[in-house]
């Protein structure tokens, strides 16, 4: 789970860009002349959907097509059904599919229908980051350190939330376990909001959230946060409690659980056999639309580290990413028998 | 030819039955025991699939339980009552298949035209009504649903190929 | 009172000509989707979301919660006049809704749903303006075992009620809560019950199976029965919608009783579907007219309507203190306001009181809005009616096959909602009971997750149903509801013993 520092990713966009405006010249014959669909690979609500829309009003309101805009949920099979529609629509122009690292996850650990072979990646956007939270009235865990104390008073018995099994918060979970030597137990909700709210309320002691899914009940005092999974501090210096803001959020290193960088990207595909040009003029799309003030108030809200990556750059990063993930799902028994 | 009670009680609760042994083997590939964390994933529909056995079997003796005693008259006894007789379920048919022939249809040539021969035919040969008014129906009943799903609320339905060759999207 | 002054704010808000302009344009729209079985609430709020990115919060949000409430009557409409519950809250309503209509009084029908239902929008309304800052810390006490508990109540409520072969009550249920398993389960990321069936690890949708077992269902049901259809009776007249809602009072307790089961359900995470289907059960228990349910009861019609619409009205409130969407409709709507900018959760209120208090304020026209709209939709129904069955039985099969297919583009799944418009069929010939099959399939996934979830925090041990007061309680009705019918079935036994009329019991 490496990604270079944000000053580099930065530099990277903007060469990235000059570059695509080349291509994109070249290139620019091709517009879709249909609605485009948006598929989403999560059910309304969640951080996937949220993208999705976000990146639809971008570029609905700043008229940056002239087609209609729809988005699709596809969230069955954990989000598999959003890339088996990939499959079965290869070639298709009009459809962009958005999700997280699940594309390339999912079929670790489950049986799916596709294969990578049947997406073409287009890019990676943006990335969120994963923030460990305690409710520090309920738990009385107010720090990193107590947290770990305690779980290793008290092995199996410290409760920790996340969205959904084998997903980016279980994974995190078996991370920290691994890193500091604790048995925690890992308890999946439908989403994230529901594990907040779950810590909120003082029935679980802690749990593993992109920050704007527990921002609120961190405002309201219900909710705490002990650590973040990034390789530096978060950049962010809004101040969001009376004494905190998120660039006072300790590293989850710094606080003692050797968890670098963990992270989760935002990524956008099309299926297999779809024309270069059109693959061409979707990327130059995403960018424009990170450029949008509506996007750039959503990465803002909601403290990601903005990175865009396409081409070459992106096949690397997935390759990278998809090998980390093979190590700790095989660490973590979790690995399809076939593919192990 | 008529189908009583009787046997179609036996045949749904022997489909009844065999739905809940496919369940009781399907979740036996997820664990079906009580873990240290509460139950395993194929705890619940084991036990699902056994209820709906067991129930089965009940039902199923209750009914020839019920029955037996038709042959021989006497207080409580039921009579063979029918379930479907042979004029109605010679409609029934000549409702339904044309149904399933247009789902087949429409997975092949796409929901348009699979209702549009659909309505054609129910217009044609159930109601009566003249070709050129069936025809018209039809076009009419596509028309409305093209618009309100595909321009209105914009949900795309299937296409399938003969109208994508024209280009209707 | 602090709230009754924000809430006049909130009219001063919602009141201006251009958001009672939207909230009729929001309402009109709903309907349409509503009436669509493929379309349904969440959908045509997700369609509109693009539309509102370019307008201030307020306007946006009474524009999507306006064409929820159109959504919800319009719902109901379908299942009175089709038996196809254009949304799944409206399942209920098709129990007694339908077979009213059937004997030609779908006007009365209707006038019944609409005007109870918005009773029980306004009972939920009332309960948001004066409970709102209560409601919030209330659900936050909610964890898991108290979720088990709150579906075991629903449930509950429900298992006693049906009548006829109790085996068949227990297949019909454990089918199903097996109909709800297929899928991915949520607490091990496993297929379950899939055969190796890609489309199954999609998991079947509620929406396939109402379509198919009431919609497709009733349509062979109707064929065998000699096409009797007698909307053609439906005598359209104004003296009948207005004696209809004369007639309304008169069912006091039963609006009471929905209202609160509407407004509990709303604020605990039941739902509205669950919350029509246990205000029907409680109502056919406790009504002194009970044992006609099913029939063409007009309080069959009242109980499910009024839960209905106060249970909708009042899951608005969980999703904007907490984050937590009540619905599917919720959730696209949860995601609208972060796309607006705001963040739903505690701090809203104080934050944005002017949104938070000109959508409660919309809530209260909006809901009057819909009811006016939509009994002015009856005549066209009526309307409708008057085409021969061999016309509409056909176009009813084709919106039913359409409606399968928008769920999620698949003609896999059209092929599973005519299975089980066969199944439905058979079943209701056979007198399955097919109301504890659709609970089953609503709550049981959730309830299985509650209960997993509960085990994985207790380390395995059951107390944790018990453990608190809350919890203790909800589980402790929810068993008396359970062996209501069995202590009643017992202490009846026992008194026709000791009264000797040496009757072997028939039934």
């Amino acid at each position: 789970m490496h990604i270079t520092s944000l000053r580099k990713g930065v530099i990277a966009a903007a060469a990235l860009t000059a570059g695509l405006a080349v291509s994109g010249a070249a290139l620019a014959e091709w517009k879709p002349d249909r609605p485009v669909e948006l598929v989403v690979s999560a059910g309304p609500g969640g951080g996937s959907d949220i993208f999705t829309r976000v990146v639809q009003a971008a570029l609905t309101k700043n008229k940056l097509v002239d087609t209609p805009l729809i988005v699709v949920n596809k969230p069955g099979g954990s989000g598999s059904e959003a890339f088996n529609y990939a499959k079965d629509n290869a070639g298709s122009p009009y459809k962009v599919y958005f999700g997280t690292q699940d594309a390339y996850v999912l079929p670790l650990g489950t049986k799916v229908n596709y294969a990578m072979k049947d997406l073409t990646p287009v890019a990676s956007m943006v990335f969120d980051v994963f923030i460990l939270w305690s409710n520090p009235k309920a738990s009385g865990i107010n720090t990193a350190q107590e947290f770990i104390a305690k779980a290793k008073e008290n092995p199996g018995k410290v409760r920790v939330a996340g969205a959904k099994a084998k997903d980016a918060d279980e994974t995190v979970v078996t991370l920290v376990e691994r890193a500091t030597g604790t048995d925690l137990a890992y308890i999946p909700y439908k989403s994230g909001s529901e594990a907040a709210i779950q810590v909120a309320g003082g029935h679980i002691e802690a749990n593993t959230n992109n920050p704007s899914e527990s921002l609120e009940q961190w405002k309201a005092g219900n909710q705490k946060p002990l650590c973040v999974f990034t390789a530096e501090r978060l950049a962010d210096k809004t101040v969001v409690t009376e004494n905190m803001s998120w660039a006072d959020i300790p590293t989850c290193v710094e606080a003692g659980i050797d968890v670098k960088d963990f992270v989760q990207p935002r990524t956008v595909w099309m299926a297999a056999d779809v024309p270069a040009e059109a693959v061409a003029y979707y990327t130059e799309l995403m960018q424009k639309a990170m450029q949008t003030p509506e996007f750039k108030d959503y990465t803002a809200r909601n403290v990601q580290i903005t990175k865009f990556m396409t081409g070459d750059e992106l096949k690397t990063f997935l390759a990278e990413q998809t090998k980390n993930y093979e190590k700790i799902y095989a660490d973590n028994n979790w690995l399809l028998p076939a593919s192990q | 030819m008529e189908i009583s009670r009787k046997t179609m009680e036996a045949a749904t609760a022997v489909v009844t039955g065999g739905v809940g042994a496919l369940i009781c083997y399907g979740s036996t590939e997820n664990g079906i025991g009580w873990g240290a964390g509460g139950p395993e994933p194929g705890y619940f529909p084991f036990g699902i699939g056994c209820l709906i056995l067991l129930g089965s079997l009940a039902t199923l003796v209750q009914t020839f339980w019920k029955y037996a005693g038709a042959r021989h008259p006497g207080p409580g006894a039921v009579a063979e009552e029918p379930f479907i007789d042979g004029t109605r379920l010679r409609l029934l048919v000549a409702f339904a298949l044309p149904i399933m022939a247009m789902t087949a249809i429409s997975v092949w040539l796409g929901l348009y035209i699979g209702m549009g021969l659909y309505i054609f035919y129910t217009m044609r040969v159930s109601a009566g009504f003249r070709t050129l008014s069936s025809l018209a129906t039809a076009l009419l009943v596509i028309a409305i649903n093209f618009v309100v799903f595909e321009k209105l609320f914009m949900v795309p339905l299937l296409k399938g190929p003969i109208l994508e060759y024209f280009g209707i999207y | 009172m602090g709230n009754f002054g924000q809430l006049m704010d909130g009219f001063a808000v919602a009141l201006t000509l251009h958001h009672v302009m939207i909230m009729v344009i929001g309402v009109l729209l709903g309907l349409i989707v509503g009436v669509l079985p493929g379309l349904g609430a969440p959908n045509g709020v997700s369609l509109l979301l693009p539309l509102t990115f370019t307008m201030d919060p307020i306007s946006a949000i009474i524009l999507l919660t306006s064409m929820y409430w159109g959504a919800l009557f319009g719902g109901s409409t379908t299942s009175i006049l089709f038996n196809i519950p254009g949304e799944p809250s409206s399942v209920a309503t098709t129990f007694d809704g339908h077979p009213m209509a059937k004997q030609g009084e779908a006007v009365r029908a209707l006038t019944l749903a609409f005007g109870s239902a918005g009773f029980g929008a306004m009972v939920g309304v009332i309960v948001i303006t004066l409970l709102s800052s209560w409601v919030a810390n209330f659900a936050l006490r909610f964890g898991s075992p108290e979720y088990f508990a709150v579906y075991f109540m629903a449930f509950a409520s429900f298992i006693g009620m049906a009548g006829g072969s109790p085996f068949k009550t227990l297949v019909c249920i454990m089918l199903g809560l097996a109909v709800g398993t297929v899928g991915m389960d949520t607490i091990s990321g496993e297929g379950r019950l899939t055969f190796g069936i890609t489309q199954l690890t999609n998991g079947i949708s509620f929406l396939i199976v109402v379509i198919g077992l009431f919609g497709i269902g009733e349509l062979l049901l109707t064929i065998d029965e000699g096409y009797k259809f007698d909307g053609v009776k439906a005598k359209l007249s104004l003296p009948v919608i207005l004696r209809t809602l004369a007639e309304l009072p008169r069912y006091w307790v039963t609006l009471l009783r929905s209202a609160l089961v509407g407004c509990w359900m709303g604020i605990t995470p039941g739902g509205p579907t669950a919350a029509s289907f246990m205000s029907y059960a409680l109502g056919r228990r406790f009504s002194k007219r009970g044992k006609y349910f099913g029939k063409g009861e007009p309080e069959g019609i009242v109980a499910p309507e009024t839960a209905d619409h106060s249970a909708g009205s009042c899951a608005l409130l969980p999703m904007l203190a907490l984050g937590v969407p009540g619905s599917a409709t919720a959730a696209v709507m949860m995601g609208g306001l972060m796309i607006w900018g705001l963040s739903p959760g505690p701090m809203l209120f104080t934050s944005r009181p002017d949104f938070v208090w000109g959508l409660i304020a919309s809530m209260y026209m909006g809901n009057v809005i819909a009811v006016v709209l939509v009994l002015a939709t009856v005549p066209i129904f009526a309307w409708i009616l008057r085409a021969p069955f061999t016309v509409v039985g056909p176009l009813i099969a084709i919106v039913c096959l359409i409606g399968a297919y928008t769920v999620s583009n698949h003609m896999f799944d059209v092929w599973v909602a005519l299975a089980f418009g066969v199944a439905g069929y058979v079943f209701k010939k056979l007198d399955y009971p097919l109301a504890p099959f659709v609970l089953a399939v609503v709550l049981g996934d959730k309830a299985e997750d509650a209960f997993r979830q509960s085990m994985l925090s207790s380390g395995g041990s059951l107390a944790v149903f018990f453990e608190n007061p809350l919890v203790a309680s909800m589980m402790g009705i929810g068993i008396l509801l359970l062996s209501l019918p069995l202590l009643s079935a017992l202490f009846n036994g026992l008194f026709r013993r000791g009264a000797g009329a040496g009757q072997t019991s028939s039934s």
